[in-house]
C-alpha cells in the first residue's frame, strides 16, 4: 500500500488553483513575445468555432458547451507508425502529487526511459514556465481554460490520435471531441468532477437531496452556525448562488445577475457565519465542517483518507445536481512542443487512458476520477472502494451531456466582474 | 512619602523580607505585578507546552491524552514525520532554506555592518536608511514585491527554492547588521587604531583584530538568522512553487485550517527544539565571549535585542 | 586611498543585494500597479516610466476603500482589530515589562528568558497550539464548562472576532514586550528617587517620570507589532476562516493567488505601504519629540 494521505491536500487543493484559473486565463511577460511572433502564422480565421463573438486569450473564440470550438493546428501532427524513442529522461509536467509514482516507474521501465516528475504550483505559472523555456517537459497537464494560450503560443503540439486508440476505446464518448477542443486536436481528458454539497448526516437534519432546491440549504443553515463553508473560488461560489436562483448560464457576464448573486451570498454571514475554504475533503470527515459545498471526489477521498475510526461511512453524504443542472469540469493532458520524444509522448497519453493504469491512478493514489467507461458506481461499491451511500459521488458518462454546465473562460471584463464580486463577498460586510 | 512602593534594588532584599513588605502593603504594585507577570508567562508558554505534549500522544487526538508514544515521530508507518514524505520534505526544505540563509546573509550582513559603521563617506547615510526598511516592511508587501520582480524583471528566477532563499536573505541581512553594529559600538575603534599604529594595514586590522572581536555577534546573528528563517511563513509561501518547496510553517498553516494529526505537532516540535538549541548555543557563545562586559540580564537582553530594533 | 575605499567595498555586496532585491522589487510593484493589462492576454503589462503611469488601478482601489466602497467594511474592521489588539498588547505587556525591569530582582534573568522564549518559537507553532486548545472538545472548553463559566462548549473557531483578536494578541505580544522592557530598564533610578524625595506619590511618579521616559519603548513596540498586523492574512484564516473576520491582507492575497488581476492587488499593496510609511514617519517624529521631553523630565 503506497497511499500518501498527507499528499492529499496538495492534489486536492490544486483544484483551487485549477478553478481559480478557470476563466482566469493568464499569461505572462514571457508568453507575450511568443504570441506576438506567432500572430502571423496562427490565423484566427482558420478556427472553425461557431462561438464567434466572445474573444478570449490568444485572440481565439471562447468555447461554450453549446458553442464548440475546433482549434487551428499550427503544425502537422507527427506521422503515424513511428517507433517510440527510448533512453534518456522523459519529463511529466503536472500539479504536485497528482499522478501515481508507481505508474510512472512502470512506464519508464517499459520504454527504458527515466521518468521525471516536475510539479507546477498552478496551471498559469505552468504555462509561464513553458513559454519562457525554463522547463522543457515532454507532456503536461493542462486545463481547458488556458488551452487557447497554449495553442496560440505554440506550447503544445497537435496530436496524431492514431497513437492514442485508448481515447476511443475507453473514454466517455462525449469527450472524444469535447467542445473546448473539437476533434481532440491537442488534448486528451485526464480527470472529471462535479460540484455539489457534502454534509454530515449526524448533524444536518434536513433532507437535502429531497429539497426542491437543495442549494437553499445554505440559506437555511442557522442551526449549524460556524460549521458551514463554501469552496473558496470565485466561479464556484458565485455560480452556486446563480444556480440556486435557477440561472443556468454560469458564464454570464451580466453585472446585474452577478451582483445579485453576491448580495445573496452576503446574506449567509448572518445566517450561519459562513466560512470559505478548500479543505472540505478533510474537514467534513473529521467533523469540523457539517455542511459544505464540495466536489464529487471529496467525500470518496475523505472516506478513504480522513474518516476517523469509529465514525461510520454513513455519516457522510453527497448531493450533486441532476443531469444538466450543475457544473462538471475536467482537466487534460497534452504533448509539449519542447519534447524530443514526440512518439513516446503520444504513447504516454495513451498509457494514461489505459483502463488498468487510469483506474489504479484513481483508486490507489489520486482520488480523482478519470472519465473511463469502465468505472461504474455499483462495481466500485461491490469492490468496497466506495461505500454505498457515496455511490453518487462517482460520475458516469450520463452525467456529462450536451446540456452540462461548465465554467468556461470569460472575457477580460467578465473575469473582473466575477473576481471583484468574490472580493466583495470575501470582504465580509459590516460587523 | 514613605508609602512609595518602589522597592529599592540595593541591597537585594530576601524573598521573605519582600513577602513581609507586600503583606504590610497589600495594595502595593509588586504583588499584583508578580502574579500578573507569572500568569502572563504561563499563558504564553503553556499552550505550546501542551502542543508538544500531544505530539507524543498515542492516539490521533490532540485534545484527549492517551499514553506516551513516539508514533507521530517515526512509529506510524504512514502518518509519522519520518514516513510521511510531505512532512519529511518540508522539514528538509526548512533546514535547507535556514542553512543557506545563514551562509549567505551572515557574511553579507557582517561586512555591511562594518562598512556602514566605519565608512563616513558620502552615501553611507542613505545606505543606513535603506538597511532599516526591510525590518519594518510587512512581510506581505515584501512577498508581493519579490513575486512581481521575479515574474517581470528577474524572470530567470522562478518560484521555488532559489526564490525563497533570495527572499529569506533579503529580510535577514538587516537583523545581522543590527546585531553586529551593536557590538561594533561597544568595541569602539581603539583596537583597530592600535593595530594601525603598529603598522597593520586596514585589511589586516580587519581580519586579525576586528573579526575576532566580532565573533560573539557573528555567532549570535547566525542563530538569529536561523531562527527567523525557520519561523518565516509569508515569504516562503509567496515564493513557493508548491509540493517539495513547502516549508514546515506552510505545512502547519495548511494543517491547522483543517483537522491536523499529532504528526503536525511533532514536526512543529522538531523545528522548535532545533531552533531553541541553536539559539541557546548562540546565547551561550555570546555570554562566554562577553563575560565581564555584562550586567545582570544584559546578555539575554542584548541577544534578544535582535528584535528590538527601536 | 586604499584605507578609505575599504569600507565602501565591504558594504557593497549588502547594499547591492538590498537594492536589487528590496528596492527594485518595490519598483516592480509600482510598475504593475501603474501599468496596464493586455486586452487579449489578460496579463499585467508593467509601465516602468513614471511619466506614463496609469493611475486607473489606484483610483479604483481608493474608490473601493472609500465609504460605500466594497472594501470599506474590511478596511474599518482591519483598523478596529489592529487597534484593539494593540491596546490589549499594551495593557498586558506594560505591567509585565515593568515588573521585569523594576521588581524581578534576582529572578530578572529567568523572567527575561521566559519572556523572550516565545520569540524563538515559530508563529505557526503558537497558532497551532491555540487551535488545539480551542477545538470544540479542546481544553479551553473543558476547563470553562467544568468551572461552569460556560454551560456548554463554545465554538471558538467558528468565525468569531474575539478569537481572531486574541490570536493576534498572543501572536504579536512578545515583539512588544522586549522594546518596552528595554526602555523601562534604561530609566535611571535616580529620577524616581528624586521624585520620591520631592514627595511624589507612586502613581504621580509613575505618571510623570516612568511613563514619559518609557514612551520611546511604547511607540517603538507599537510600531513593531502594528505594521505586520496590518499585513496579516494568515491569522484570521487559521482561527476563523469566515469572511466576517477577514482583513485587508486577505484581499491582497486574493488578488495575487486568486486570479488575473494582480494589478489591483499591486495597487492595494501600494496604498497599504504608503499608509504604513506615514505611520512610520509619525513614529520617528514622536520618538524625536519624546526624547526631547525625556530630557526635560531628566532635568526635573
Amino acid at each position: 500500500m503506497t497511499h500518501h494521505p498527507k499528499e492529499r491536500p496538495d492534489s486536492l487543493s490544486r483544484r483551487t488553483f485549477l478553478l481559480r484559473g478557470a476563466g482566469a486565463a493568464v499569461a505572462f511577460s514571457a508568453a507575450g513575445p511568443l504570441l506576438a511572433a506567432c500572430g502571423n502564422t496562427t490565423n484566427v480565421a482558420q478556427s472553425t468555432g461557431t462561438g464567434g463573438e466572445l474573444v478570449g486569450p490568444g485572440g481565439l473564440p471562447l468555447a461554450r458547451p453549446d458553442k464548440p470550438v475546433t482549434l487551428p493546428r499550427w503544425e502537422d501532427p507527427i506521422a503515424s507508425g513511428l517507433q517510440p524513442e527510448t533512453g534518456g529522461t522523459f519529463t511529466v509536467f503536472n500539479y504536485p502529487a497528482y499522478l501515481y509514482r508507481k505508474l510512472l516507474n512502470d512506464f519508464g521501465a517499459r520504454y527504458n526511459v527515466d521518468v521525471q516528475y516536475t510539479p507546477f504550483d498552478n496551471v498559469n505559472s505552468g504555462i509561464q514556465r513553458l513559454a519562457s523555456g525554463a522547463v522543457a517537459p515532454d507532456v503536461t497537464n493542462i486545463t481547458p481554460d488556458v488551452l487557447d494560450i497554449a495553442v496560440a503560443g505554440k506550447l503544445i503540439k497537435p496530436l496524431n490520435l492514431d497513437y492514442i486508440p485508448n481515447l476511443q476505446k475507453n473514454i466517455w464518448p462525449q469527450l472524444h471531441s469535447p467542445f473546448y477542443d473539437g476533434e481532440s486536436r491537442y488534448t486528451v481528458p485526464y480527470t472529471v468532477y462535479a460540484t455539489g454539497i457534502a454534509w454530515r448526516t449526524d448533524k444536518v437534519t434536513q433532507d437535502i437531496a429531497g429539497m426542491d432546491q437543495p442549494w437553499d440549504i445554505f440559506w437555511e443553515s442557522q442551526a449549524y452556525e460556524g460549521n458551514v463553508a463554501l469552496l473558496s473560488e470565485n466561479r464556484e461560489t458565485i455560480g452556486m448562488a446563480l444556480l440556486r436562483k435557477g440561472i443556468t448560464d454560469i458564464n454570464t457576464e451580466d453585472p446585474g445577475l452577478v451582483n445579485q448573486a453576491v448580495s445573496d451570498l452576503k446574506e449567509l454571514y448572518g445566517i450561519s457565519n459562513i466560512k470559505v475554504g478548500d479543505l472540505q475533503f478533510q474537514t467534513v470527515p473529521e467533523g469540523s465542517s457539517w455542511l459544505n459545498q464540495a466536489w464529487s471526489g471529496d467525500m470518496i477521498a475523505g472516506y478513504i483518507y480522513y474518516l476517523p475510526k469509529g465514525t461510520p461511512a454513513s455519516a457522510l453524504a453527497f448531493w450533486k445536481p441532476p443531469h444538466g443542472k450543475g457544473p462538471i469540469q475536467n482537466d487534460c493532458f497534452a504533448v509539449c512542443s519542447s519534447t524530443k520524444k514526440p512518439v513516446l509522448s503520444h504513447l504516454f497519453l495513451n498509457y494514461l487512458l489505459d483502463n488498468g493504469v487510469s483506474y489504479s491512478n484513481f483508486v490507489d493514489f489520486n482520488g480523482y476520477q478519470p472519465p473511463l467507461n469502465e468505472i461504474d458506481p455499483s462495481t466500485l461499491v461491490q469492490k468496497g472502494v466506495v461505500p454505498e451511500n457515496l455511490a453518487n459521488s462517482v460520475l458516469t458518462n450520463d452525467d456529462l451531456g450536451p446540456d452540462s454546465l461548465q465554467y468556461c473562460t470569460l472575457t477580460s471584463k467578465g473575469q473582473q466582474l466575477w473576481e471583484d464580486g468574490y472580493s466583495n463577498f470575501l470582504a465580509g460586510g459590516g460587523s | 512619602m514613605t508609602a512609595v512602593a518602589e522597592q529599592p534594588a540595593r541591597p537585594q532584599p530576601s524573598t521573605s523580607t519582600r513577602l513581609r513588605g507586600w503583606l504590610r502593603n497589600p495594595w502595593g504594585k509588586p504583588r499584583f505585578l508578580v502574579v500578573f507577570t507569572w500568569a502572563y508567562i504561563v499563558w504564553s508558554i503553556m499552550p505550546v507546552a501542551i502542543a508538544v505534549l500531544f505530539s507524543f500522544n498515542a492516539t490521533r487526538s490532540r485534545t484527549v491524552w492517551d499514553t506516551f508514544s513516539t508514533r507521530w515521530y517515526w512509529g506510524d508507518p504512514v502518518d509519522s514525520v519520518w514516513h510521511d514524505p510531505t512532512l519529511r520534505h518540508s522539514l528538509v526544505q526548512s533546514f535547507k532554506l535556514a542553512g543557506a540563509d545563514v551562509l549567505i546573509a551572515v557574511p553579507i550582513g557582517v561586512l555591511l555592518a562594518i562598512g556602514l559603521a566605519r565608512w563616513r563617506g558620502r552615501g553611507s547615510g542613505t545606505s543606513n536608511f535603506i538597511m532599516l526598511f526591510p525590518l519594518v516592511t510587512p512581510e506581505i508587501v515584501m512577498g508581493v514585491s519579490l513575486l512581481l520582480v521575479f515574474s517581470h524583471i528577474f524572470t530567470f528566477v522562478h518560484t521555488g527554492t532559489l526564490a525563497q532563499i533570495l527572499g529569506h536573505v533579503t529580510f535577514s541581512i538587516s537583523f545581522v547588521v543590527v546585531i553586529v553594529r551593536g557590538r561594533l559600538f561597544s568595541i569602539g575603534s581603539q583596537y583597530e587604531e592600535a593595530a594601525a599604529d603598529l603598522g597593520a594595514s586596514p585589511f589586516v586590522a580587519l581580519t586579525r583584530v576586528l573579526l575576532p572581536l566580532l565573533t560573539p555577534a557573528i555567532v549570535a546573528s547566525a542563530a538569529v538568522v536561523f531562527a527567523i528563517s525557520a519561523d518565516d511563513f509569508v515569504i516562503s509561501q509567496w515564493l513557493s512553487s508548491g509540493g517539495p518547496t513547502d516549508t514546515v510553517p506552510i505545512q502547519i498553516y495548511s494543517a491547522t485550517r483543517a483537522a491536523p494529526l499529532p504528526s503536525v505537532n511533532a514536526i512543529a516540535t522538531i523545528m522548535m527544539v532545533s531552533t531553541l538549541l541553536i539559539v541557546t548555543a548562540g546565547f551561550l557563545t555570546w555570554r562566554l565571549f562577553t563575560r565581564g562586559e555584562r550586567r545582570q540580564g544584559k546578555a539575554a537582553e542584548d541577544f534578544g535585542g535582535a528584535f528590538n530594533i527601536t | 586611498m586604499y584605507r578609505r575605499s575599504l569600507w565602501p567595498i565591504l558594504a557593497l555586496p549588502g547594499v547591492l543585494w538590498l537594492v536589487l532585491l528590496f528596492i527594485v522589487p518595490f519598483y516592480a510593484v509600482l510598475g504593475v500597479a501603474f501599468g496596464t493589462v493586455d486586452p487579449i492576454l489578460f496579463q499585467p503589462v508593467p509601465i516602468w516610466n513614471p511619466l506614463e503611469w496609469n493611475v486607473g488601478w489606484l483610483t479604483e482601489v481608493l474608490g473601493r476603500l472609500a465609504p460605500g466602497g466594497i472594501w470599506f467594511d474590511v478596511e474599518v474592521r482591519t483598523l478596529v482589530y489592529v487597534l484593539i489588539s494593540l491596546a490589549l498588547c499594551l495593557l498586558i505587556g506594560y505591567p509585565v515589562a515593568y515588573y521585569t525591569a523594576r521588581h524581578a530582582g534576582r529572578w530578572k534573568g529567568v523572567v527575561l528568558i521566559l519572556i523572550i522564549l516565545p520569540l524563538w518559537i515559530s508563529y505557526m507553532m503558537r497558532m497551532l497550539a491555540w487551535v488545539n486548545l480551542l477545538q470544540q472538545d479542546g481544553w479551553v472548553n473543558s476547563v470553562l464548562t467544568f468551572t461552569h463559566v460556560l454551560s456548554q462548549p463554545r465554538d471558538w473557531l467558528g468565525g468569531s472576532a474575539s478569537t481572531v483578536i486574541l490570536a493576534l494578541v498572543y501572536g504579536y505580544i512578545p515583539y512588544l514586550i522586549l522594546p518596552l522592557f528595554a526602555s523601562l530598564d534604561r530609566i535611571d533610578r535616580s529620577h524616581l528617587e528624586a521624585a520620591r524625595d520631592l514627595g511624589a506619590s507612586p502613581w504621580y511618579a509613575f505618571r510623570k517620570v516612568t511613563l514619559p521616559l518609557s514612551k520611546t519603548g511604547i511607540l517603538g513596540g507599537a510600531v513593531l507589532i502594528t505594521l505586520p498586523m496590518f499585513g496579516d492574512y494568515y491569522t484570521p484564516n487559521i482561527v476563523s476562516g469566515s469572511p466576517k473576520t477577514s482583513l485587508i491582507g486577505n484581499q491582497i492575497d486574493l488578488y495575487f493567488h486568486g486570479g488575473p488581476q494582480p494589478t489591483i492587488g499591486a495597487a492595494l499593496t501600494i496604498v497599504l505601504a504608503a499608509f504604513l510609511t506615514i505611520l512610520m514617519l509619525y513614529y520617528l517624529r514622536s520618538i524625536h519629540r519624546a526624547q526631547r521631553e525625556g530630557g526635560t523630565v531628566g532635568a526635573l
